[in-house]
């Protein structure tokens, strides 16, 4: 099914999960104010849904904006989108039945700095899709991509395109990606510490502590993140490569267990660091470890909350012991 | 000389690490930022326009005001280094917002030391923008492609060299160590025929800064904040590369015997900013938070210091993750004030 | 040019503690360097500065006629509060001051003058009163009355202050309590029920500094006075860092709570946005 034909559907179960008052808004997105970009809405009556539109530049997580929420919402959502509520389902954040979830299967979203990338100098003016390709418009003319090149990084090594769970569905299922979906992690992992500090330490440099990494989260929702504690102080605030490290590594380890992989953070990260690289290691760990990831299993329980006497304890045992 | 061809703008920048510390537009993967060069050859001036701002320049996102050893009965001044700095490649908007920062730093019964010592040591080279982008608006900020404002010189393309237009007096030093002299023309004349031939996407309609203000400020308590905030993420991504943002934090830190001050960027979307030790915050929703940016920006600002807290660079437009769009809240209210 | 982020070096002459509860203390300090010119006017505050600890602000409590010695009321909440609840005679401190405001003289002069506070809040009304009994200036102010409350006698200040005002002519002073122990000999009641029971000039000015429940129930009681809201100055509180109107974090309207304030009219207090 087209992009536009979901978009009909979407509008058509917004529209009438709003008529039907089972929702007080529902959370889509509506066109961008700039080429390559869909923005967030919240429609709330049902002539607004005709606002909503699907296309590949809907790569926002939109769960994020469930937690915590005084109304009851209907949010559409991407394969990545039901992981989260998943995890948020499990931690409390969000409760089932005040949530319609309109499920969307998705190809994977395109990442504009690769098109602009491909589009060379000069400003893009807009990129329309043709069935799997798209094509860009820039410097008076045009070029054709396939939606495959310049997926966002997140997209490109998805194991779950499919909703997790949803109300509705709008569209056919797309097949998953086959094959073993760490061999990102396990490049990294093997090259050799030198070669990866160096590797992290350049990519941090960029970073600005501008926490937007943690603001598009969905899992990151504490009142009082550990950034802000002053009593003690756990990390620094300041942007020298050991207290930028320290925070980075110290999300990843709350994240543990409980990141899906979205790519929200390196999508909302401005200096365009590879933030999702440290998660994705925590979360190859967390599988092997546990045999869990996140968000694709309602009933499994969080592997970091509930204790299984199975559970290796090699990191404080020696091998063979207990 | 009074222009400087494009390609011996590397020469020209290796002649001026000499004595001084270079900051000018470089690339880092996909991303443009303004940081110290080590060769002219690392200078990217192709582009519209940096990622982040360059106001890091003169208040940097990290700096420390104070510290101490074991041993030292108080605390001592820290000093920033004392070589004279060249901002180059800045775009007038950027240079503009500085003067902003001068006002609220340097200016008022306190002056602020650290950043005017900085201040005093920064020569600033812009370069006026032949192609705005679609995302500009410095001129209905009050600005310009070809503003002067806050600039020592202004260069500006014209068939592949640089003509340059010598602004200040300090500007007037470092072109002469450079060898170079004023060009004797208003700047912006180059390009009269390419902007009309493009049109002035800097200039869009709708936006007027007096009556945006009359606007917003009867606006205050209405609720239509909720519903113009509702898709922010309170992420401060727009306070981070913004030019003209100055908000900061000041935190101590001690460590096996020495202890420091610092100061390092904060922003007014973030939650803690305003809660007070008692828990209670007098701006506890992300509307409330957004409404205070829209209205420092384009109303206390004008009251406080005689200009918007905005030069229209649309970097945050840019950069919002999640494409809230300033230009549309700004328009939004300069229309109902108009009503 | 002096850097404003820089504390004056200042040394513990003497750390009372003020309340039976433990929770408030006074430190009174001196400057190392005795040559330092400090001098303020009742209402402002400074900075007191532990580097590597941090810093917080504190309404200046004692008389601005002895600038040589200051005073400063403490209430313990958090890291910095705590560190310097705990300093000893002879050790050091920062300071960096004096900041925001003050009292506005000019108005409250040719006046009779109504301080009004409550708990806590009272450290800065001391320094005024202490400052308008002082020969010299308290034929400035046609009459000066000052109502003070807490909840219980032992969570009062100032308590030989009190007592040695209590005993002048020049001055009409109420000290009230919520609950009374077995010793109290005075008013039983809250401030805004006293205030309510003087009697004021119509053009009398008001100062008020207290916990926002004795503010909101104050304020209504001043209206039925005939007090208007140009007379009655509060001290406003925001979460502040800088202390000179550069970090932002104290802004709210066109003010910034640390340099046009922290001391507001209510006239000035209802012009800003309803953030506070």
């Amino acid at each position: 099914m087209s992009n536009a034909d979901m978009q009909t559907g979407i509008r058509e179960e917004a529209a009438r999960l709003l008529a039907e008052g089972r929702v007080d808004a529902v959370v889509g997105f509506e066109e961008g104010s700039l080429p390559m970009r869909a923005a967030p809405c919240f429609v709330s009556d049902p002539d607004g849904a005709d606002r909503l539109v699907w296309n590949a530049f809907c790569s926002n997580n939109l769960s994020r904006y469930l937690r915590g929420s005084d109304r009851r919402l209907g949010v559409v959502a991407k394969g990545c989108d039901t992981r989260s509520i998943v995890e948020l389902i499990k931690e409390r954040q969000v409760a089932r039945d005040s949530v319609v979830v309109i499920g969307v299967p998705c190809r994977g979203m395109a990442d504009p700095r690769l098109l602009s990338d491909k589009a060379g100098p000069g400003r893009i003016t807009s990129v329309e899709e043709a069935g799997d390709d798209l094509v860009i418009s820039a410097n008076g003319g045009t070029i054709t991509v396939r939606l495959d090149e310049v997926l966002h990084r997140s997209c490109a090594v998805c194991v779950r395109r499919n909703p997790v769970l949803s109300d509705v569905l709008v569209g056919e299922g797309v097949p998953e990606r086959p094959g073993d979906s760490f061999g990102d992690v396990a490049e990294l992992s093997s090259r050799d510490a030198g070669d990866r500090w160096e590797h992290f330490s350049d990519e941090m440099s960029r970073c600005i502590r501008c926490y937007a990494c943690r603001s598009a989260c969905p899992m990151c929702y504490c009142t009082r993140c550990f950034v802000d504690d002053t009593g003690p102080r756990w990390v620094g605030r300041g942007t020298g490569v050991g207290d930028v490290l320290s925070f980075h590594l110290m999300r990843v380890m709350h994240l543990a267990g409980r990141c899906v992989e979205c790519g929200a953070c390196e999508r909302a990260c401005p200096m365009d660091i590879d933030l999702a690289a440290l998660n994705r290691k925590s979360c190859a760990d967390v599988e092997r470890l546990f045999g869990y990831r996140a968000g694709l299993s309602p009933d499994a329980p969080a592997p970091l909350s509930a204790f299984d006497p199975g559970d290796p304890q090699d990191f404080m045992l020696e091998p063979g012991q207990g | 000389m009074n222009a400087i061809p494009g390609r011996q703008v590397p020469r020209l920048l290796d002649a001026l690490l000499g004595g001084h510390v270079v900051f000018a537009p470089v690339r880092h993967g996909r991303i443009v930022a303004f940081e110290p060069i080590a060769s002219g050859s690392d200078a990217v001036l192709g582009c519209s326009n940096s990622t982040v701002s360059p106001r890091h320049v003169l208040l940097p996102r990290m700096e420390t005001l104070l510290t101490s050893c074991s041993g030292d009965a108080y605390a001592r001044e820290c000093t920033c280094p004392d070589s004279p700095v060249v901002l180059f490649g800045s775009r007038p908007c950027d240079a503009r917002a500085l003067t902003l920062l001068d006002r609220i730093l340097s200016g008022g019964a306190n002056r602020d030391v650290y950043y005017q010592r900085r201040r005093d040591l920064l020569t600033i080279v812009s370069i006026g923008c032949a192609r705005p982008l679609e995302t500009c608006f410095c001129t209905a900020m009050g600005g310009g492609p070809f503003s002067t404002d806050g600039s020592d010189i202004l260069l500006e393309e014209c068939e592949g060299s640089f003509l340059v237009h010598v602004v200040t007096e300090r500007g007037r030093a470092l072109a002469s160590k450079l060898g170079v002299c004023d060009a004797g023309r208003r700047p912006g004349g180059a390009t009269a025929a390419a902007e009309e031939e493009t049109g002035h996407p800097a200039a869009p309609t709708g936006i007027d800064p007096g009556m945006l203000k009359g606007s917003l400020d009867a606006s205050f308590d209405d609720p239509v904040w909720r519903a113009i905030s509702e898709r922010c993420i309170g992420c401060g991504i727009c306070s981070y590369v913004c030019p003209s943002c100055h908000c900061f934090d000041i935190v101590d830190e001690e460590a096996g015997g020495s202890a420091c001050r610092k100061r390092v960027w904060d922003s007014c979307q973030f939650a803690s900013f305003t809660e007070q030790a008692s828990g209670f915050n007098p701006r506890p929703t992300g509307a409330s938070r957004y409404r205070q940016r829209i209205m420092h920006k384009f109303s206390y600002c004008i009251d406080d210091y005689g200009m918007a807290g905005c030069v229209g660079c649309g970097r945050c437009v840019t950069e919002c993750p999640v494409n809230l769009d300033i230009r549309e809240v700004l328009k939004a209210f300069a229309a109902r004030g108009a009503l | 040019m002096r850097n404003p982020y820089a504390p004056i070096p200042m040394r513990v002459v003497r750390n009372r503690l003020e309340t039976e509860d433990g929770g408030i203390r006074t430190l009174t300090l001196s400057f190392v360097d005795s040559s330092e010119e400090f001098a303020f006017e009742p209402g402002q505050f400074a900075q007191l500065s532990l580097l590597g600890v941090g810093e917080a602000p504190f309404g200046i409590a004692s008389s601005p006629m002895e600038p040589r010695l200051l005073d400063f009321t403490i209430s313990r909440a958090g890291l910095v509060t705590t560190e310097l609840h705990h300093l000893e005679q002879g050790e050091t401190v920062g300071l960096r001051g004096p900041l925001g405001n003050g009292y506005p003289l000019e108005d409250l002069r040719g006046r009779s003058v109504l301080v009004v506070g409550g708990g806590f809040g009272f450290s800065t009304l001391r320094a005024f009163t202490e400052y308008a009994l002082h020969p010299g200036n308290r034929q400035a102010f046609d009459g000066l009355t000052v109502v003070y409350g807490a909840r219980s006698p032992g969570l009062l200040l100032y308590r030989e202050e009190l007592a040695e005002w209590g005993k002048r002519d020049d001055i009409r002073l109420h000290v009230t309590v919520d609950k009374p122990d077995d010793s109290w000999r005075g008013p039983v009641g809250t401030v805004p029920a006293l205030v309510r029971g003087l009697e004021m000039p119509r053009d009398a000015a008001v100062i008020v500094c207290g916990p926002p429940a004795m503010i909101r129930h104050t304020l209504p009681v001043l209206a039925g006075l005939g007090v208007s809201p140009d007379r009655i100055h509060l001290s406003l509180e925001m979460k502040m860092k800088c202390g000179i109107g550069k970090c932002g974090r104290c802004n709210i309207g066109r003010a910034y709570v640390c340099t046009d304030g922290p001391v507001f009219s209510l006239a000035s207090l209802e012009a800003l946005p309803g953030e506070h």
